[in-house]
């Protein structure tokens, strides 16, 4: 019974859901709230409220109470005050992704938004949710007068590559909670999900470069070369301290190598190994090497990518190991 | 909490109240040493023990003494787990139904704003509870609710105006147990003059028409025919026929506004002729009973006749033998031989009887006086041959016991006598202290005559009232009040407004929301007319409360060149020309005078004066106005 009950509510709530889509469409960002499209409900809460007062205005009638019957109507009156407060809460709201942040496969990805609240009013316990049931409250924030604030979604990563993020609710019980308003967003926004890297038990293959140290961007790990200025992304282990203890600011040790050069680990060089394993292998490889500080480059079926380091290397190439698809190999 | 607990401690047994306070002060020390909560099979414990205290003590969980001492002990075991935001809001909904509660049992005027007090409070406690999360200050949120409830307050006055009345009790109600003053069905010496000694008002009369003297303001209560030598009683049963009345003279039409007693007494002018007859009935001694115990303010339209003839053709035997029987025991014994000489002397003339002892009790050293002493056992006999000094019960009861001896058939009616007429509302007031006691005597061919022995000792307790007939040193209520007009004006004004409550609140009913429909000019109001004018004003409340949110929440205003420029682009647009997304308000212009030369040199000076104006250190009122003209007459 409580199954039948149970299977008949997702089916309504899915027919709810597509109706929804219909009706508002894929949203743009930056979003504004209209009020047309936020929805409002007694909450549990609301619905004992109303109880009570039903209960009250019987027995107000039934002793022919006014005073009962006026206390009754004065909370029915406030009530109905905070449906709208309620609604007035999120409409006009403007809601603006600021990230898309990447993840790793069995974690967590996660959409940063700002809430942009233009009006004279501040907006209260604005909370964002995945589904507007969900048990579980978020952490509500606060949208100051004419000021901004920060909620984010996470979104459990499944699967490697792109994790959309379909549709979401931004919801207030502001002021009594005894209603709920939400309004149902659709954006247009997906996060990167990377493939879980293995465990740390086979070693890069070395590649020395063909080129010796005639090139600039060969940088390795073995003779130091010289300074040159700090830039965001470099490893701290190559900062040199010393320098920077001496005043001269922060710069970063160049080594030149003789031996290895730089890194460049190959789908080519996992043979043995099923295409999720590489994968896998790959981005560990990855990450030891950015943690280390190293260069290195990646060459995939379809494509590859340059020797370099810093952290936008880094995500662009695990980008690439998401987005690889074996099939017909088309590298993003 | 504390505040909707407080109005009913009075009517709670002491150790609800005390639980409550004891719970409360460890919670209190609790949440600020951080000592644990109790586990959840002490306070299963609690409750259950709760329940079953509260079920001993008054035999049931019903009504509304027992389910306020039940919630008041619920509130103290949830005040044991109190914890999460739930059952800090289970604890809200408790003070609500504990609010609610106390004005079931009391709807003075002063509860209303007692009521408005707490139901803010309360509605602060449960804003508290939610806004948890967010940091608010205490200041504010008190603030926002203060909002709230001033917008609620349109609705609910909409609602209570128009919001169909249901009259009359779905189930049965319980109004007996409370103790109330008022007239009981029984009178032992020193009751009348103990209710006397209160100031509370009994009823409001409001006259149709010319008011009766005030010696005519015999305001009839129950009827006594049991004497037992000490206390007079009603009677158990009823079943004696009820004389016919035949009535002469002017009718006096009025409506009686009954303050809640817990009785069924009406209190009709002496006697009644006319009444709702489905809301109340008359006894065979021509009290009128209402329907149901008076338990809250309840008015009914009356008409009496002063002048009547109650039963004149005949006495049924029965009657006649209650109304003549004497306690058997022989107290009284000289009262009881005075009515029987008195019998001798006048061969049964009942007229004559009555003239003779009206005369005695006139000619010999008798005193009127809310203090008499205490009488032993022939009250009778102890007050007339001894003490001499009474209140109206004595001499009402001795006068009956003497006439009952004399073999006149003789009952005491009680009730009230006289009343003060409030100019500020045109109404009568008549007050517990204006309780009295008189007799009643058959008499053939005249039936049923009202006789007051009160009359013949103190004729001035008839004309003036209580405080004209007792010495000065007497405990009248209001004896401070007479001292000084002022004061006097003051309560006759807060009593004309307590009534004006009483009739227009507290008594609004469906008959009134009729009446309001047709003075708004709605003619022939029925339910319909009912329905549509509640959703109507609702609707209007509606959309001027959500304007009011939206208008809130507007943006703030934009400043003079701001809002130019907004014209400027407007203008603009006309040719095709808009702002890019990432292009500001002088960057947009300077393109705009690049594309459309021949508005480049307005549009050049749009420019520079819209910058110092924005952005510079003192902007000027001069360039604003030349700001003004130039977008105005910019002619794209």
């Amino acid at each position: 019974m409580t199954r039948l009950l149970q299977s008949l509510r997702a089916r309504v709530e899915r027919r709810l859901q597509r109706w929804i889509l219909r009706r508002q469409g894929r949203d743009t960002d930056p979003l504004e709230l209209r009020r047309n499209r936020i929805y409002i409900l007694p909450t549990p809460l609301g619905i004992a409220y109303a109880v009570m007062l039903f209960a009250m205005l019987l027995g107000g009638m039934n002793y022919n109470n006014n005073l009962g019957l006026a206390l009754t109507f004065l909370l029915a009156g406030l009530g109905l005050t905070t449906m709208h407060h309620c609604h007035g809460t999120l409409a006009g709201l403007r809601l603006r992704l600021l990230a898309a942040e990447s993840g790793f496969v069995g974690d967590h990805v996660r959409f940063r938004w700002l809430l942009e609240n233009a009006s004279q009013a501040s907006r209260p316990a604005i909370d964002l949710r995945l589904e507007r049931a969900s048990g579980s409250a978020g952490c509500p924030v606060e949208v100051p007068a004419l000021g901004i604030a920060e909620a984010e979604l996470c979104l459990r990563a499944e699967r490697r590559g792109w994790v959309p993020l379909e549709r979401f609710v931004v919801c207030t019980a502001h002021p009594l909670g005894l209603f709920r308003a939400w309004a149902v967003v659709h954006p247009a926004h997906a996060a990167v999900a990377w493939p879980r890297p293995s465990a740390r038990d086979r070693a890069p293959p070395r590649t020395a470069t063909d080129t010796g140290g005639a090139q600039l961007a060969a940088v390795g790990d073995e003779d130091f070369a010289g300074l040159r200025p700090f830039q965001s992304g470099d490893s701290l282990r190559r900062v040199a301290w010393k320098a920077y203890a001496r005043g001269q600011g922060l710069h970063t040790k160049q080594y030149a190598g003789t031996s290895v050069l730089s890194h460049v680990f190959e789908w080519d060089s996992l043979s043995g190994l099923g295409t999720e394993e590489r994968l896998a292998q790959l981005c560990r490889w990855i990450l030891d090497a950015h943690e280390r500080g190293e260069a290195f480059g990646l060459r995939l079926p379809g494509g590859e990518i340059e020797v370099n380091v810093g952290v936008a290397h880094r995500d662009r190439c695990l980008n690439a190991l998401a987005l690889l698809d074996v099939r017909n190999t088309a590298l993003a | 909490m504390a505040v909707a607990v407080a109005p009913h401690v009075t009517h709670l047994p002491a150790w609800v109240t005390l639980l409550l306070l004891a719970v409360g002060a460890w919670r209190w020390t609790a949440s600020l040493r951080g000592w644990p909560l109790p586990p959840r099979w002490l306070r299963i414990v609690a409750v259950g023990g709760a329940a079953l205290a509260v079920f001993s003590a008054y035999r049931t969980l019903n009504g509304i003494e027992a389910g306020t001492a039940l919630l008041v002990l619920m509130a103290a075991a949830k005040l044991l787990e109190t914890d999460a935001a739930r059952d800090l809001t289970v604890l809200v909904f408790i003070a609500w139904f504990l609010l609610y509660a106390a004005l079931l049992r009391e709807q003075s005027l002063l509860s209303a704003p007692w009521l408005l007090f707490s139901a803010w409070l309360s509605t602060l406690a449960l804003m508290r509870v939610h806004a948890a999360a967010t940091d608010a200050r205490s200041a504010s949120l008190a603030r926002h609710t203060l909002a709230l409830m001033t917008q609620a307050v349109p609705i609910a006055l909409v609602l209570f105006l128009l919001f169909p009345r249901l009259p009359g009790p779905f189930w049965g109600i319980d109004t007996g147990t409370a103790s109330r003053t008022g007239l009981d069905d029984e009178m032992t010496p020193g009751d009348v003059s103990d209710l006397s000694a209160s100031g509370e008002v009994a009823f409001r009369v409001r006259f149709f028409g010319a008011m009766p003297a005030p010696e005519e303001r015999y305001w009839r209560g129950p009827v006594l025919h049991d004497f037992d030598g000490r206390r007079w009683r009603r009677p158990d049963a009823q079943a004696f026929p009820q004389q016919p009345v035949r009535f002469t003279g002017a009718p006096i039409r009025y409506q009686i506004t009954l303050q809640p007693h817990a009785r069924r007494w009406v209190l009709a002018l002496d006697l009644p002729s006319a009444w709702p007859t489905r809301r109340a009935v008359q006894s065979f001694d021509y009290t009128l009973l209402a329907a149901r115990p008076v338990g809250s303010v309840t008015a009914f339209d009356l008409t009496s006749h002063p002048r009547y003839a109650a039963g004149a053709t005949s006495l049924p035997g029965s009657m006649r033998r209650k109304d003549l029987s004497l306690p058997r025991d022989g107290t009284n014994p000289r009262s009881v031989a005075l009515g029987r000489s008195l019998a001798a002397r006048h061969g049964g003339d009942a007229t004559a009887i009555v003239r003779e002892l009206l005369a005695t009790f006139r000619e010999q050293p008798f005193e009127y006086t809310m203090q008499p002493p205490q009488l032993a056992d022939n009250t009778v006999d102890e007050f007339l041959f001894r003490t001499r000094k009474g209140f109206c019960e004595h001499y009402a009861s001795a006068f009956t016991v003497v006439m009952r001896a004399a073999g006149v058939p003789t009952r005491v009616v009680t009730g009230y006598q006289g009343g003060e007429y409030n100019p500020y509302g045109g109404y009568l007031i008549v007050r517990q202290s204006d309780a009295h006691a008189w007799s009643e005597v058959w008499i053939a061919d005249r039936g049923w005559v009202r006789v007051d022995p009160t009359v013949a000792v103190a004729p001035e307790r008839i004309r003036g009232g209580l405080i004209a007939a007792v010495g000065a040193d007497e405990p009248v209520p209001g004896r401070l009040r007479d001292a000084s007009a002022l004061w006097m004006e003051v309560e006759l004004g807060w009593d004309a407004v307590n009534d004006f409550w009483n009739q227009h609140i507290v008594r609004f009913d469906a008959a009134a929301q009729f009446d309001l429909l047709e003075r708004a000019g709605f003619d022939d109001a029925d339910w319909r007319t009912l329905g549509l004018a509640l959703t109507g004003s609702l609707a209007v409340f509606f959309v001027s409360l959500s304007a009011w949110v939206a208008w809130r929440h507007r943006p703030p205003p934009r400043d003079w060149p701001a809002r130019l420029h907004d014209a400027v682009v407007r203008r603009l647009r006309k040719r095709g020309l808009a702002p890019h997304a990432a292009e500001g308000p002088v960057a947009f212009l300077e393109r705009a005078a690049r594309e459309h030369p021949d508005l480049a040199r307005p549009l050049r000076e749009i420019t520079v004066l819209y910058a110092s104006e924005r952005y510079g250190p003192e902007p000027r009122a001069a360039d604003l106005q030349r700001l003004k003209y130039l977008v105005n007459s910019l002619r794209p």
